[in-house]
């Protein structure tokens, strides 16, 4: 498979939020990345409301209604609504299916009665678990291309977390191994991702539905999290730095195999997919503390397009439905943005986002435009493997962050920096060397199947 | 003519038995107990209920758990002609039904204030019918080894001379890996021991999946990388394969192993903090999980509180050794030899004891010797002049015994030990105040030590009819609480579960098994009853 | 990009603020001699100390040695010790460093200097296992109280007698065994007769929280280092209740 080696930005200055140089049009009617930023709330059901189709796709329903009615209360012209699939929704893939039609339906119902323009994302779960079953030969593996299937007659947007490689991640995160994170993310995953999103992008394309895009949320993102806050001692921020610039290198490959657009939420590499691709993207922050909480809530939507509350259970708060609440927040959100562009702000509001993180956290600053620009450069002059444009991405991302003074590292950080550096110095140029050290290497993780990987 | 005689090791965590052949000088069974029939949890505790609940009534307990397993060496108890016990001052002090509050009260004060009359507790021989409630022939011999101090006795020197360790002209070191971790520093022909309140987590207790040394007891953990494999020991007191573990996540890697793991003793907490070191898992006193525990699967779990535990009992040990070092006027790196001995002696791995510091790290042999109180005991069966031995040995002790509870150096370097394990203070800075305090540094260097068993398991010859191990001692004590209405309270509150309501027209009886309870210590049961009608005393009327 | 310099407004680097009060030159007083001073306790320099005080004692006055040098770098000790630069044997030393420098204070002062309050200390009756007092009195006596150390294997009527002459505003006790903790609730019953509601912080290797709060004016102790905590409450005229209430439980 080709690896793209061109830029779609000659420069981060290009890049704004609510526009993307390749936008995507839904079967709903909906521009995404044509000049607007558009809210993206994703809605979960309650602990216990997934025992049957029935009770599961009421709260759904509900959920998903209530979000659409705070739009025409509070006069949010646009939105899109993502449901991630729990287990039983892929698991059973008629009951996936049965809730994005149901939710297609509600959308063109609004669509009619009030004018509301609206879009269905449909993330199917991956229910493939690496150390259970083969991820390219198993049961699971077919009810996940069949709920695709399913799903894509009637969703708007298409989209998967998928999990090739989380076993050695899992391994080698908690032995602080960048080593093992080049190979689980960049390598593994994104070999994965190279057999999986072909036949997503056909099942899409077969449909009239857009192959929307991945996230590296199961390795980058469990870095993120096990790094903590400020007073947090166990991950290093700088480790987890590092797994987003390699996340980069695998969420790449769902646009390579022909993915459109948005890219999935939660992938926070996103700023860097969209330098080099050029597609819409959707992130979450500052208004998807509801889930998580990170070190980048304003820079993360300096170059968004779609802007995403992550996920919240449907439950009441003194403002309503938690679905509703959050409708209104990300609406507001998007609002202000967009009053910029109208105004001719947008330049402006941009550096305030970008200026708020950019010295908060090395995680935030090297998702600032300007950098994430310069990551994905690496990434595309390294085009010769999926380990070279990780590994690439990697350095650059640790060389930009030894670079500026003004990001401070407390002295753990730093030294940690210079030991990953220093490792990653050391390793095969070769991909296929690297893969062949790595397998002997991991050779006895819980779980690790190289066969699944094709290697 | 009678010619069976019994050994008998009257320990904190159970007791031991075997039945022996005197003619023909051979072991002829084993009866081992899975813990002391005695509510509570360690020596203080049992010294404490017989405080309260008064000498007869302790000794009294006893008694019966021993007369049940003289039962149960199936033999002739009237071919018994001769018994001997060994054990600390405290289980041996029981055993007599003698005075025991000045082995309580360690204070002078208390003890004077109390008009205590300390009794001699020198070695002696009697008769078994001068042992209230034993069940043997009247003029069958009963032999009783002597202590040396209050904390420290009949175990203590059993130790010292099973190990030989007196036949060598070199600086040796022993120690009883375990709840009051007995030691003794042989240096030109001096001997300086020393007793600390280590804890019990070197025995596998006050650890959360903790056990004693009984079928099931993860006792090693070895690597195989990246993963580890658990050791354990089979019905036969045998180590034997467990299962692989993955110790972050405890998960099973290999199931298949030669017998399922139900906890943890204290060699097995050792291997794990030592396995957890080495995999940079530990950032003390943290561990660097995601749960903050190391898991060893099946429920079995390593938490950072344990490590505490296992730190200061680890800690304490080491204080001991370098206050008998100071006392001897030598540092540590003129040890040559060092004895282990105990249960945990006997099952721990040398070298990861080693290298957390439970030795010193440059000797040149190690001994692994079983239990010597049990041997002792044996010994004395076929040579009771042995007991001369021994009285000479106590006075040796009692002229260059160190007391380390009121030892300065002992509090300033336990002091280091704490906030070594639980601070997480680094080694240099405890060197350096190691060298503040005028004391030589630890020594760094670990050698690699010539590592010799004695004894292939804890008690080495079962005899020809084996071993039994009874898990069931304790006496069940029935009593009716007036004005209980079976709530359940004190029933779910027993840490232990060793409670329980029976009925009986129409009233409630209160169920007590006091091999399960905790002691006077707990009574948790009295102090959560609703109504407060339990009185815990209450169980123990009849012996009074 | 635009500077970035001043966000204060924006973010705090709370790891890397942490990270530079630890390397910070530790800095007591702006005066030199108090400095020194301070720096003595701060390395716990029990040697140095009283050389350094008697020359800090002929330009300053026994108050301000005392409280900007000596208590000021004995509150430093207490910050490196929370932030886990600092261990126990150091602060242990800095402890004794401080009391043996208010000694000298004090002998040029003529008077016992003032201190917050009085706390009694001892080991239970029949117990001789003291580390857990010598960690309690070495802390109270860094954070200002004035420490009447019993000892150990003190008498139940020795320690009520002298919570009669001293009217403490805490009294502490160590046990290691569960057979000399019974001594506790029995001080307990006679403060309560003698009409002295002192809060009794009881603790130690046996010692367990359900124990402690089975009986009138005890409070647990779960480590050490909490001692000058309940000892300020105690002395802002929290009553035993009140202190079991936000300490144990």
């Amino acid at each position: 498979m080709k690896l793209i080696d061109s830029m779609a930005y000659s420069s981060s200055e290009e890049m704004m939020f609510g526009f993307a140089k390749y936008p995507v049009t839904t079967r709903s009617g909906l521009v995404i990345g044509g000049g607007a930023v558009i809210p993206e709330v994703v809605t979960h059901p309650r602990p216990g409301k997934e025992h049957d189709l029935k009770t599961l796709a009421r709260e759904l329903e509900r959920a998903n209604t209530d979000a659409m009615q705070r739009c025409v209360s509070i006069g949010h012209p646009s939105i899109v609504i993502e449901n991630e699939h729990v287990f039983q929704m892929t698991n059973n893939p008629e009951w996936g299916a049965e809730i994005s039609a149901q939710s297609a339906h509600k959308i063109s119902d609004f669509k009619q009665k009030y004018g509301l323009n609206a879009a269905y994302r449909s993330t199917i779960a991956d229910i493939r678990k690496p150390d259970m079953i083969n991820l390219r030969d198993s049961e699971r593996t077919e009810k996940v291309l069949e709920s695709f299937k399913n799903c894509a007659k009637t969703a708007d947007i298409l989209s998967i977390e998928s999990l090739g490689g989380k076993e050695v991640f899992d391994y080698s995160i908690i032995r602080n191994d960048i080593t093992g994170l080049l190979f689980s993310q960049a390598v593994l995953g994104g070999r994965d991702m190279q057999w999986l999103w072909p036949q997503i992008v056909e099942i899409a394309n077969e449909n009239g539905c857009v192959p929307g895009g991945d996230t590296d949320c199961a390795q980058a993102n469990t870095a993120m999290f096990m790094a903590g806050g400020f007073d947090a001692k166990d991950i290093p921020h700088t480790l987890a730095a590092l797994s987003r610039a390699i996340g980069a290198s695998r969420t790449l490959v769902a646009y390579e195999c022909g993915a459109l657009g948005p890219g999935k939420d939660c992938a926070y590499e996103n700023p860097i997919i969209k330098a080099i691709a050029g597609i819409p993207i959707s992130t979450e922050g500052k208004s998807s503390a509801c889930a998580h909480s990170d070190l980048c809530g304003n820079v993360i939507a300096a170059v968004c397009d779609l802007w995403s509350n992550e996920a919240v259970q449907y439950q009441n708060m003194f403002g309503g439905s938690s679905a509703a609440v959050f409708t209104e927040i990300l609406g507001y959100d998007t609002a202000a943005m967009n009053s910029s562009i109208m105004l001719g702000f947008e330049k402006q509001y941009q550096a305030c986002l970008v200026n708020s993180d950019r010295y908060r956290d090395p995680q935030a600053f090297i998702l600032c435009p300007d950098n994430a620009w310069a990551i994905g450069k690496a990434i595309t002059d390294n085009a010769d493997s999926l380990y070279a444009r990780g590994r690439a991405a990697a350095i650059k991302c640790g060389e930009l962050i030894l670079a500026d003074p003004e990001l401070r590292l407390t002295t753990i950080e730093k030294k940690s920096l210079l030991a990953y550096m220093a490792e990653m110095e050391t390793l095969p140029e070769d991909e296929d060397n690297f893969i062949d050290f790595c397998l002997n290497k991991y050779r006895k993780v819980k779980g690790f199947n190289p066969a699944a990987y094709g290697l | 003519m009678s010619y069976l005689a019994i050994a008998m090791d009257i320990g904190t965590s159970g007791i031991r038995a075997q039945a022996v052949n005197l003619t023909g000088q051979e072991i002829i069974s084993t009866v081992i107990t899975a813990r002391h029939p005695l509510p509570g949890a360690n020596v203080i505790d049992h010294l404490h209920f017989a405080l309260e609940i008064g000498v007869s009534a302790a000794h009294d307990i006893l008694l019966q758990s021993i007369n049940l397993m003289i039962d149960r060496l199936g033999i002739e108890s009237t071919d018994v002609c001769r018994l001997a016990v060994c054990g600390n001052p405290i289980q041996l002090s029981l055993f007599q039904g003698i005075e025991i509050r000045d082995l309580a009260f360690a204070g002078k004060r208390k003890q004077q204030s109390l008009a205590i009359e300390v009794p001699k507790r020198e070695a002696l021989i009697t008769h078994a019918n001068m042992i209230q409630g034993l069940n043997l022939p009247d003029l069958c011999e009963v032999i009783i080894p002597p202590a040396v101090e209050h904390e420290i006795g009949a175990d203590a020197l059993a130790m010292i001379i099973q190990s030989n360790m007196q036949d060598t002209a070199e600086t040796a070191l022993i120690t009883d890996y375990g709840t009051n971790a007995e030691m003794a520093l042989i240096h030109q022909g001096r001997i300086y021991s020393g007793s600390t309140a280590a804890g019990p987590a070197l025995e596998g207790q006050q650890i959360s999946s903790g056990m004693l040394a009984t079928p099931g007891a993860i006792v090693d953990l070895v690597s195989e990388p990246p993963y580890h494999r658990l050791m354990v020991l089979n019905d036969d007191m045998q180590i034997v394969k467990g299962a692989l573990v993955d110790i972050t996540k405890g998960d099973i890697i290999d199931a298949s192993s030669e017998y399922q793991a139900i906890g943890l003793t204290g060699t097995g907490t050792i291997a794990t903090i030592f396995q957890a070191i080495v995999a940079g898992l530990i950032k003390k006193p943290h561990i660097m999980t995601h749960d903050h525990q190391l898991n060893l699967g099946e429920e079995i779990r390593f938490t950072e509180k344990d490590f505490i535990e296992a730190g200061k009992a680890i800690g304490s040990v080491r204080s001991g050794h370098i206050t008998l070092c100071h006392e001897a006027g030598i540092s540590a790196s003129e040890i040559t030899t060092v004895y282990m001995s105990g249960a945990s002696g006997t099952y721990m791995d040398a070298l990861k004891a080693q290298k957390l510091g439970m030795f010193p790290a440059h000797v040149k042999k190690v001994y692994q010797i079983g239990n010597t109180s049990l041997a002792m005991a044996r010994d004395l069966l076929f040579a009771p002049d042995k007991l001369e031995e021994m009285n000479r040995l106590a006075k040796h002790l009692k002229q260059y015994h160190c007391m380390f509870a009121t030892s300065p150096i002992f509090k300033k370097v336990f002091m280091l030990e704490l906030s070594f394990w639980t601070e997480g203070m680094p080694l240099t800075l405890y060197q350096r105040f190691l060298r503040k305090y005028g004391l030589p540094e630890l020594d760094q260097d670990f050698s690699q030590p010539e590592i010799i068993h004695t004894v292939e398991q804890d008690i080495n010859d079962m005899g020809k009819q084996g071993l039994i191990t009874l898990t069931d001692i304790g006496q069940k004590l029935v009593t009716q609480m007036q004005g209980c209405v079976a709530c359940h309270t004190c029933v779910n509150e027993c840490p232990e579960t060793a409670l329980h309501i029976s009925f009986n027209q129409g009233l409630a009886y209160m169920n007590l098994d006091q091999s399960l309870c905790d002691g006077v210590a707990c009574r948790r049961c009295e102090r959560v009853c609703q109504d407060q009608v339990f009185h815990f005393n209450q169980f123990f009327k009849g012996h009074e | 990009m635009t500077d970035s310099k001043n966000t204060n407004n924006i973010f705090t680097r709370f790891d890397i603020t942490a990270e530079e009060e630890e390397h910070a030159a530790r800095i007591i007083s702006s005066d030199s001699i108090l400095q020194k001073v301070g720096e003595c306790i701060i390395e716990g320099n029990e040697e140095l100390i009283e050389q350094v005080v008697r020359e800090a004692l002929k330009t300053k006055s026994p108050l301000e040695v005392t409280n900007a040098g000596l208590i000021a770098g004995m509150k430093e000790v207490s910050r490196l010790w929370a932030e886990g630069s600092y261990f126990l044997p150091q602060v242990i030393l800095s402890s004794d460093a401080m009391v043996a420098g208010i000694a000298v204070c004090e002998q040029k002062f003529g008077k016992p200097m003032e201190k917050k309050a009085k706390v009694i200390t001892h080991t239970a009756e029949g117990d001789i296992h003291d580390i857990g007092q010598v960690i309690v009195n070495a802390l109270l006596n860094a954070n200002g109280f004035e420490v009447i150390n019993l000892g150990c294997d003190v008498p139940v009527d020795e320690v009520v007698n002298a919570c009669i002459s001293h009217k403490p505003v805490l009294v502490t006790g160590t046990a290691l065994m569960t057979t000399t903790m019974s001594a506790f609730p029995r001080i307990a019953e006679k403060l309560i007769k003698s009409d002295l509601e002192i809060p009794f912080v009881c603790g130690g290797g046996a010692v367990t929280e359900e124990y402690v709060n089975s009986f009138d004016l005890g409070i647990w102790g779960k480590e050490a280092s909490q001692a000058p905590g309940m000892a300020d409450d105690a002395l802002k005229g929290l009553s035993w209740i009140e202190l079991r209430k936000k300490w144990n439980g």
